[in-house]
């Protein structure tokens, strides 16, 4: 069953049409890269889908229902604030910069949405809070505030705090873009956990040796276009459009 | 130079007594006015027109024109125009001129610093489920008012002497108490105890508010 359909995608901002007739469908279990690029809209892609950006043209079904149908930017479906707000809610959203509340504690970040949103008793969200974060690695932070986390600290415990409001998929916004180098793998690690465990992920990310070992099908994109879709062992080592070829060996000299 | 002391001590019980007026005046306006201001700081970033514009409008209009006119307006002219409004009492019209006057200062400065919480904070709230209400409520305006702090701090220490303006309407505050004296004990050595009294009562908020901004930056 599909978790995320989009049907010709498009989003235009004033003058640029940052993502241009993308369509995509993730089956439930899977786990997909998106890679390409700076620029090729593959992070404007992800924020159209739960939402944070609205879409100019195309559909979105999140688990087959229809969240967003527009055409020239005309909405075709009204939903009630409830139903958008349930639908919306089978996605988790990592954000780049992590994005935690810094005026709560790690426990408390966790715990904000499960409390406010679904009304769970303070206690049984703290308990679920305190195992997420101790499957993140960081059973011995529940007390602490973001600013005095690292980076990869951080990233883990937006990843508990989407993961607390039990979604169907999880979205990554280039997960491990702001962090240190040598930060990078705590979080990946536990993005690679969240893959076996069944979890359905869509990633944009950089990292290719994430998209390598964790990833059921690439997709590369460029100047706002689906560009090649192919499981990970085809893409990275025989990739067919030109435009991929020459992204992988720019990737090749950097690393 | 005993004398002079002397002199002072003599004239202290008549400044203390118009201290508590300067003082009531300016605690209890900036509090109305921290809580109209909060209001109107929330309808300016109102999406709602029927809600912004107004509160736009009322911002406009008394950061517009002067205190002075706004403390004569509400003292003689409104009782004028509409007796129903006369307030009789100098003091209830000066704290009502005062906190309307400062509510729409401080609004500027509560939307600015809520205005100010990166928008990333937003989309992780909404991300989450949150409605708009919920995450101004839990996530942004809590994290605004650290970046408030100082400048309200400001805000107060200028209504503080800006209370000054109430001798027009013969309240008798400690600047208004403190040029009597010097014109009817023909000494404006007053002027002197009177200086240190609003040094004393700045201190005073300025200590509270350093206090405010640490507490609320536990976090940081």
């Amino acid at each position: 069953m599909a978790i995320i359909r989009a049907v010709n995608i498009h989003k235009k901002f004033a003058t640029v049409e940052a993502v241009r007739n993308v369509s995509l469908t993730v089956e439930q279990g899977e786990v997909i890269a998106v890679v390409g690029p700076s620029g090729s809209g593959k992070s404007t892609f992800l924020r159209c889908i739960n939402g944070l950006e609205t879409i100019t043209d195309g559909e979105i079904y999140i688990d087959e229902e229809l969240l967003e149908k527009r055409t020239h930017g005309r909405a075709h479906v009204h939903l009630s604030k409830e139903d958008r707000t349930r639908i919306l809610l089978k996605t988790g959203m990592v954000f780049q910069r992590f994005n935690l509340f810094p005026h709560k504690t790690a426990l408390e970040n966790v715990m904000l949405a499960p409390v406010n949103v679904k009304n769970e008793s303070r206690v049984a969200a703290a308990q679920k809070a305190r195992s997420l974060l101790e499957k993140v690695g960081l059973g011995d932070k529940l007390g602490e505030y973001p600013a005095r986390l690292s980076g990869g600290q951080q990233q883990r415990v937006a990843i508990a705090r989407a993961l607390a409001m039990e979604p169907e998929i999880m979205l990554f916004d280039e997960p491990t873009s702001a962090l240190d180098p040598e930060l990078v793998e705590d979080v990946l690690h536990v993005m690679i956990d969240l893959a076996k465990s069944g979890m359905t992920m869509l990633v944009v990310t950089h990292e290719m040796g994430f998209a390598r070992e964790a990833a059921d099908r690439v997709v590369f994109m460029a100047e706002g276009e689906v560009v090649e879709v192919a499981p990970p062992e085809v893409f990275f080592k025989s990739p067919e459009s030109p435009r991929a070829q020459q992204f992988m060996r720019s990737i090749l000299q950097q690393g | 130079m005993e004398d002079a002391l002397l002199r002072i001590a003599g004239w202290m019980p008549a400044l203390l007594q118009a201290t508590v007026i300067t003082a009531k005046l300016t605690v209890i306006s900036v509090s109305v006015a921290l809580v109209l201001g909060f209001f109107l700081a929330i309808g300016k970033i109102s999406s709602n027109p029927l809600i912004s514009k107004p509160a736009s409008a009322y911002v406009f209009l008394f950061r517009g024109t002067p205190l002075l006119i706004q403390l004569l307006f509400i003292y003689y002219v409104l009782p004028e125009l509409f007796p129903v409004f006369d307030l009789k009492d100098p003091l209830m019209a000066a704290y009502v001129a005062f906190s309307l006057n400062v509510a729409a200062y401080l609004a500027e400065i509560i939307r600015a610093a809520i205005q100010s919480i990166d928008k990333g904070q937003m989309e992780a709230a909404r991300s989450l489920g949150l409605t708009h209400g919920q995450a101004m409520r839990l996530v942004i305006i809590p994290q605004s008012y650290r970046r408030m702090i100082p400048p309200i701090c400001n805000e107060f220490v200028m209504v503080l002497k800006d209370t000054s303006i109430v001798a027009i309407i013969s309240l008798p505050d400690l600047a208004f108490k403190t040029s009597q004296i010097a014109a009817t004990k023909s000494s404006q050595l007053v002027y002197l105890p009177a200086a240190a009294i609003y040094l004393v009562l700045t201190a005073g908020f300025t200590i509270l508010f350093n206090w405010l901004e640490k507490k609320f930056s536990l976090y940081e």
